[in-house]
């Protein structure tokens, strides 16, 4: 086939479809359509709200197959859906980590038993997940991790400490990191396990942001009793499976349905009087051409995943480029705001929005590795450069010193 | 050619120092976060060691010294996130003794001096923030001038005694009013500041008497804002300038005591780099506020220079505190670490006056117009 920058025929009439069925069912997206940040609860209940609605009508888990209880379609119709479900007032954050990073590493390293009962009520909204992967000493440095998993007949006995956990007070099931064998090197003694958030020993702690919310947690395991069942990618075989984790989280962050717009932002402009300022128009423009390349950066990646080709460094340069973008918009958006990007709470306006885009940076060019983590990969395996000489990776665990 | 700080300069900032970070340590600073945002303790400190008239005539108590000084003890302050309107006070209490009347001078600035009279200093305006065109209008009444309007996020106003205002004329002319807050006709609505500092919307409906117009009845308004504007720009800069040094002191500690990959995080090449340049832009930011200020108190033209100076302090400023909030990880997201109030301010002085894409248009307009 040859190239076609633009929807086919097929994909402008699914487009339409698409379109249609949302039109019936949300309302077109407010002024204020992403600003759901002060109240997480009403977030919450709106995304599983819609959840449901996405599911009992067939839309649930577009690209998911249909053993799965997905639609079976591509993985580009599942971006066009995305692109219209955008433009409406719909409430998705909830699930981004089950539908977006459990779900395909479930589908890609889970036994059928765990498919079975854990892909479905995924897809209806039912269980909300969350990743219990970072800990205060394995950040960038995740094959760190120290929480210990000790084998107890049919169960495992888990103790530590989890932070960073996004909307961990809201999750049914989390996908856990253990260390279980610390006599190997450090990716080599991982276990991934799911655990019921509901098991006795787990304590969520909701940590505040700037922006006055709680979105993050820290999560403290105390003998916390995890059946064997529960392990994804065989004893020991965790790393593996937590990179499948990574590599959709970094998708997701990359090519994710933004609470804000270019588009939005030169309105914001426009609004303050800035619109006709030459430098305001410049530094829009710039904005305008970085978005239009992340665009295209994310068609090639979902012709690449249409293909079934796996995703190569244009992943990680498409997680960075949005990191930048999304830092760079918001620097701008300040720069617009005038003196309302003083205040915060209500009486800030509009300028709330942009602000807390502005503060929830971090989650973005942090979360699934920092930006210095991608630039690293991309110097690898974009650029063939030589892997920085380690010194920790074939030593035992146990022997390295901790920080 | 002298760049380096005369003695008595040198005396001014480590009295300004000393007294900064002993009183404002990181737990004094969430105690007056926690209470009415005013560290008071401390103002009445700044008062005894003189610096809250530190620009002022020795008539009034005052040091009489100028803008360079100024900016040392400013700097300082930014550097411990304390809480107190020295710069607003300040600025505003030079503005009354360049222009105000004998009258008004005796009556508000010994006051100032001892610590008992804060000033807040409205100069931002709604809309696209345009300093030299004040939202709020004037109109000549009976033995004073009536204000009518409203300015955005005035720092310290729910603690000031009074507000400098400015605000223009039927004919585009400009009046800078001192404004008694007590007044009737002056609404105040206490909004929240990103930087949590004690801040409050105002609306005016009020006739200010003659007495406590500080510029403006004898055609001299423009002038006198142009003035204000560009001490308080450059006051500014300076709070930048610390705010600045204080997160990259924070940073640095963390990327030299954070380990990852068995080593600091220092180690690796991609924070040390990121790092370093954090430091070239503070010095960029350091070099053209001294200039600035230097050229202020010399009485000469400093539009361009402090134009300069502020690009650096809110671009570059602006960009310091991303780096150093980022180079922490998730453990700055969490706000009981302190590096976010670093954050918030850099963000919050970025913005005050006009963002730098602002400050680069007026640039562009003086240099290329020549």
């Amino acid at each position: 086939m040859s190239m076609h920058i633009g929807d086919s025929p097929e994909e402008a009439a699914f487009r339409a479809e698409a379109r249609a069925w949302l039109s019936q069912h949300a309302s077109p997206r407010s002024e204020d359509g992403g600003s759901w940040h002060d109240d997480l609860d009403a977030h919450s209940i709106a995304c599983k709200k819609w959840q449901r609605v996405l599911f009992d009508n067939g839309w649930a888990g577009l690209s998911w197959p249909k053993q799965f209880g997905g639609r079976g379609g591509s993985h580009l119709q599942e971006s066009i859906f995305n692109e219209e479900q955008a433009k409406f007032d719909t409430h998705t954050g909830l699930f981004a980590v089950s539908l977006g990073m459990v779900g395909p590493t479930l589908m890609a390293h889970g036994t059928p038993e765990q498919q079975e009962e854990f892909l479905p009520k995924m897809l209806s909204g039912e269980h909300v997940w969350c990743q219990l992967f970072s800990e205060p000493n394995a950040g960038s440095d995740l094959a760190n991790v120290a929480t210990r998993a000790i084998e107890d007949g049919d169960d495992f006995i888990v103790n530590g400490q989890k932070v960073w956990t996004s909307m961990g007070q809201y999750a049914d099931y989390g996908i856990l990191l253990t260390r279980t064998e610390p006599d190997a090197p450090k990716h080599k003694g991982i276990t991934y396990f799911i655990v019921d958030m509901k098991t006795p020993g787990i304590e969520v702690r909701p940590l505040v942001q700037m922006t006055g919310v709680a979105h993050f947690n820290e999560v403290f395991l105390t003998d916390v009793r995890i059946p064997k069942a529960n392990i994804v990618g065989g004893l020991h075989g965790g790393w593996a499976v937590a990179n499948t984790t990574l590599t959709s989280e970094r998708g997701f962050i990359g090519g994710g349905s933004s609470s804000w717009s270019v588009d939005e932002l030169i309105d914001f402009a426009r609004e303050r009087g800035l619109d006709k300022d030459p430098v305001v128009r410049g530094k829009l423009a710039e904005c305008y051409a970085r978005a239009q390349t992340l665009t295209y950066l994310g068609y090639r990646l979902r012709t690449a995943a249409s293909n079934r080709t796996m995703p190569g460094p244009e992943m990680f340069v498409m997680k960075l480029a949005y990191a930048r973008h999304w830092s760079r918009t918001m620097d701008v958006a300040m720069d617009i705001a005038g003196a309302h990007g003083m205040i915060s709470g209500d009486a800030a306006g509009d300028a709330l929005h942009w602000q807390h885009n502005l503060l929830g940076q971090f989650a973005i060019r942090l979360g699934g590795g920092t930006n210095e983590v991608q630039q690293n990969i991309i110097g690898e395996r974009g650029l063939g450069l030589p892997r920085e000489p380690s010194v920790d990776r074939d030593q035992p665990w146990r022997s390295l010193a901790k920080g | 050619m002298n760049f380096d700080l005369s003695d008595e300069q040198q005396v001014i900032s480590d009295l300004a120092a000393q007294i900064f970070s002993g009183q404002s340590t990181v737990d004094r600073v969430i105690d007056v976060e926690s209470g009415d945002g005013f560290d008071r303790a401390l103002w009445n400190e700044l008062a005894k060691a003189g610096l809250l008239g530190l620009c002022l005539p020795e008539e009034f108590g005052g040091l009489n010294m100028n803008m360079v000084e100024l900016v040392l003890v400013l700097e300082q302050q930014g550097k411990t996130v304390a809480s107190v309107p020295l710069w607003s006070t300040s600025v505003a209490s030079m503005a009354i003794a360049e222009y105000g009347s004998k009258e008004l001078q005796s009556n508000l600035l010994s006051e100032v001096v001892e610590g008992k009279n804060v000033v807040a200093l409205a100069l931002a305006n709604y809309g696209a923030n345009d300093v030299m065109n004040p939202s709020v209008l004037a109109e000549d009444s009976e033995g004073g001038v009536k204000l009518s309007g409203g300015k955005p996020a005035v720092g310290f106003a729910p603690h000031a005694s009074h507000v400098l205002v400015s605000a223009k004329r039927a004919d585009d002319s400009i009046v800078l009013a001192l404004v008694d807050l007590k007044a009737s006709g002056v609404t105040i609505t206490p909004v929240e500041a990103s930087n949590r500092q004690p801040t409050a919307n105002i609306d005016f409906d009020v006739v200010v008497p003659n007495t406590h117009i500080v510029a403006g009845l004898q055609g001299n308004g423009r002038e006198a804002l142009r003035w204000v504007h560009e001490h308080a720009l450059v006051g500014l800069c300076a709070l930048q300038l610390g705010i600045s040094q204080g997160a990259i002191g924070i940073m640095s500690e963390h990327v030299k005591t954070r380990t990852q990959f068995n080593k600091p995080l220092s180690a690796q090449q991609a924070v040390a780099v990121r790092a370093a340049d954090q430091y070239v832009t503070t010095e960029a930011i350091r070099v053209t506020t001294l200039n600035a200020a230097w050229r202020m108190a010399e009485g000469f033209d400093a539009r361009q220079d402090v134009l300069v100076a502020m690009y650096w302090a809110t671009e570059g400023g602006h960009s310091i505190v991303i780096a150093c909030q980022h180079l922490h990880g998730g453990i700055g997201a969490d706000i009981s670490y302190p590096v976010h109030r670093y954050f918030l301010w850099g963000i919050q002085i970025s913005t005050e006056l006009g963002g730098a894409s602002q400050h680069l248009s007026r640039l562009g307009k003086l240099i290329a117009s020549r």
